[in-house]
C-alpha cells in the first residue's frame, strides 16, 4: 500500500531531513511512525500526502507513483489518504456534520451520498448526539473525533496521523488510539507518526523509529525504544 | 447532476467572499465600471462620429461654376468628359434659376438677403459626385488643369475660385476621430490596466480569508479547477457588474443627450441605432469577462497553491 525505496529528502544540502529510507507496508497494517521532534516524522508524512517531493528515491502510494504524479492527478491521490493532525483543522463556522460534509462536498460527492454517509462515520467515532455542534463547543478529543471522522468519511485506504493526540490527555488518547484501531480493523491501513511512548508500548503494533532522518528500527510489535 | 451541485456552490461561495471584502470587491467593481465606461462612451461617440462623417461624405461634392454665356456644346463636352472619367458617380447641371431657387430656400429665414437681389447673382454649375469622397483632391486636380474647364468655368483668370468642394471638412472630421480614439485608448488601458491590479487584489483577501478553507479542500482532495473556480467566477462576477453598470449608464446618456444633440445640430444625423447599442454591449460584456478572467487568474496563480 505504501512503498519507499531508497527516498531522500534534502532541505538544505548539508543535512539530511530523510536518508535512505526503505519502507514497505502492506494493506491493512497498522503502523507507529515514532522519533523525536525533527526526526523526519512529518517530513516523512508529508512525502506521502506529495506536500512536498522527494530530493532522490521512489514512493508509491496507493498503487501510484507519487513521484511520477501529474500536478492536476494529486488531488485524486489525496482522496486515497485521510489526514488527521495535532491541531484538528476544523473550520470553526461550520458544525461537526458540516465540517465532515464539506469533505465530500467539495470532491462533488452528491446530496444524497453525503446525507447518508456522513452520519453514519459520525457514528463510527461516537458523535452521533453532537452532530450539530460547532467545534468550539466540543472537548479536545471530541473535536480530534470529528476530524477523523472527517479524514475518514470517503473511505480511503489509508489513513495518516501527525501527532493525533498531541494536544490531549492520556485517557483521551487512548479512545482516539482504539478508534484508530476500530478503522484498522474495517481494513484500512493505518499510520500514525506520534511520540506518545506509552501509548505505542501498549498497542503493541509495528514501530517504524526515526533519528535524525534515518529509520533506526522497524519492529513487529514494537515497543517506542529504549530509554532516551 | 454533479455539475448542478458545483455551479450552486461556487455562486454561493462568491457571493459569500463578496460580502465579505465588499469594500475591496466595490473598489473592483468602480474601477471596471469606469474603465468600461470610457470603452462604452467611446464607442457610442464611434459609431455616431463615423454616421456623421459618412453623411458628410455623402454630401461632399463639388461644383464647378459656369461663367455665365459658356457655350451649351462646350459645357457639355465636359460633363460627358467628367462622365467618363472612373471616379466619377455623377454629374449634375444646374442652371443660374435653378441656383437662385436654392439659394432662396436655403435662405428663406432671413428674407432681407433675397429681397435685396435684383438681377440673379448665381452662376450656373455642374455638381459633380465621386464614388468614393475621399479621392475629392484628386479628382479636382484633374479638373482644374483640364482645357474644356478652363474655357466655361466663371473665373478662367483664378481657376481654383470656381471649383467648391468639402475636402476640409472631411479631412478635419477624420482628424478629429484618430485624436479621439487615441485619447480613448491611452484611458482605456490605463484604467484596465487599474481594474486588473484591484481584482488582483480583492482575490488575494478572498484566498487568504478562505485559507483554512482551502487547506482542507487540498488535504481532502478536492481538484485544483474546484478549488479555484469560486476566485475565478468572484472576478468575474465584479466585472459582469461592471459591465453592466456601463451599458446602463451609456443608455442613459443616449437617451438624456441624443435628443439634445439632435435638437442643437439639425444638420447632422446623430442616431446611436439599435444594432451599434446590442455591439457596444457585447463588446462591454466579452472585455468584462477577460479583465475578470485575468485579474483573478492572476491572482491565483500568485497566492494560491494547489
Amino acid at each position: 500500500m505504501i512503498s519507499m525505496r531508497g527516498v531522500e529528502k534534502y532541505y538544505a544540502p548539508d543535512a539530511p531531513a530523510l536518508a535512505e529510507v526503505n519502507v514497505e507496508i502492506e494493506a491493512g497494517e497498522f503502523v507507529f511512525l515514532v522519533g523525536h521532534s525533527g526526526s523526519g516524522k512529518s517530513t516523512f508524512i508529508r512525502l506521502l500526502q506529495r506536500e512536498l517531493l522527494p530530493t532522490k528515491g521512489q514512493i508509491i502510494v496507493a498503487g501510484q507513483d507519487v513521484v511520477r504524479l501529474k500536478n492536476w492527478k494529486v488531488p485524486y491521490l489525496r482522496r486515497n489518504i485521510g489526514c488527521v493532525f495535532q491541531d484538528f483543522k476544523l473550520l470553526p463556522n461550520k458544525t461537526a456534520y458540516e465540517n465532515v460534509a464539506f469533505a465530500l462536498e467539495v470532491i462533488g460527492r452528491s446530496k444524497h451520498v453525503i446525507r447518508t454517509q456522513v452520519p453514519e462515520v459520525l457514528r463510527l467515532v461516537g458523535l452521533e448526539d453532537k452532530t450539530e455542534s460547532y467545534p468550539d463547543e466540543l472537548s479536545g478529543g471530541e473535536q480530534q473525533r470529528v476530524s477523523i471522522a472527517r479524514a475518514f468519511v470517503n473511505r480511503p485506504p489509508i489513513l495518516l496521523a501527525d501527532e493525533p493526540t498531541g494536544n490531549l490527555d492520556p485517557a483521551t488518547s487512548l479512545g482516539i488510539m482504539s478508534l484508530f484501531n476500530r478503522i484498522n480493523k474495517t481494513g484500512t491501513t493505518v499510520l500514525v507518526a506520534t511520540h506518545d511512548r506509552e501509548m505505542v508500548d501498549s498497542m503493541r503494533k509495528r514501530v517504524i523509529a526515526l533519528e535524525s532522518g534515518h529509520i533506526i528500527r522497524d519492529q513487529h510489535r514494537g515497543v517506542y525504544g529504549y530509554g532516551d | 447532476m454533479a455539475m448542478a451541485i458545483n455551479l450552486g456552490y461556487f455562486i454561493k461561495e462568491s457571493a459569500v467572499n463578496f460580502r465579505r471584502n465588499w469594500v475591496m470587491s466595490l473598489g473592483a467593481v468602480i474601477t471596471i465600471y469606469l474603465s468600461l465606461l470610457l470603452v462604452g462612451v467611446s464607442m457610442a461617440t464611434g459609431f455616431i462620429v463615423s454616421d456623421v462623417v459618412q453623411s458628410v461624405e455623402d454630401k461632399v461634392s463639388i461644383q464647378i461654376f459656369l461663367k455665365d454665356g459658356a457655350a451649351t456644346e462646350d459645357v457639355e463636352a465636359l460633363q460627358a468628359w467628367l462622365l467618363g472619367d472612373g471616379m466619377v458617380d455623377t454629374v449634375n447641371y444646374v442652371s443660374k434659376e435653378e441656383a437662385l431657387e436654392r439659394f432662396k430656400e436655403e435662405y428663406a429665414a432671413s428674407p432681407e438677403m433675397i429681397e435685396n437681389i435684383r438681377e440673379n447673382p448665381l452662376p450656373a454649375s455642374l455638381d459633380v459626385t465621386l464614388k468614393d469622397p475621399r479621392e475629392v483632391q484628386a479628382m479636382v486636380d484633374k479638373i482644374i488643369v483640364n482645357d474644356l474647364f478652363l474655357k466655361v468655368c466663371d473665373r478662367p483668370d483664378d481657376p481654383e475660385q470656381s471649383l467648391k468642394y468639402g475636402q476640409e471638412i472631411v479631412e478635419r472630421l477624420f482628424a478629429f476621430t484618430r485624436i479621439i480614439r487615441y485619447i480613448g485608448v491611452v484611458f482605456v488601458a490605463m484604467l484596465a490596466v487599474v481594474s486588473l491590479i484591484f481584482i488582483n487584489n480583492t482575490i488575494r483577501l478572498a484566498i487568504y480569508s478562505r485559507r483554512k478553507e482551502i487547506g482542507i479542500m487540498r488535504l481532502v482532495g478536492a481538484s485544483n479547477w474546484f478549488i479555484r473556480a469560486p476566485f475565478l467566477l468572484e472576478g468575474v462576477m465584479q466585472s459582469l457588474i461592471g459591465a453592466a453598470l456601463a451599458i446602463i449608464t451609456v443608455m442613459g446618456i443616449q437617451a438624456a443627450l441624443l435628443p439634445w444633440l439632435r435638437d442643437t445640430l439639425p444638420f447632422l444625423p446623430v442616431d446611436l441605432t439599435g444594432s451599434a447599442m446590442l455591439q457596444m454591449s457585447l463588446v462591454l460584456v466579452v472585455a468584462g469577462i477577460i479583465i475578470g478572467l485575468i485579474g483573478s487568474g492572476l491572482a491565483l496563480r500568485r497566492y494560491l497553491k494547489v
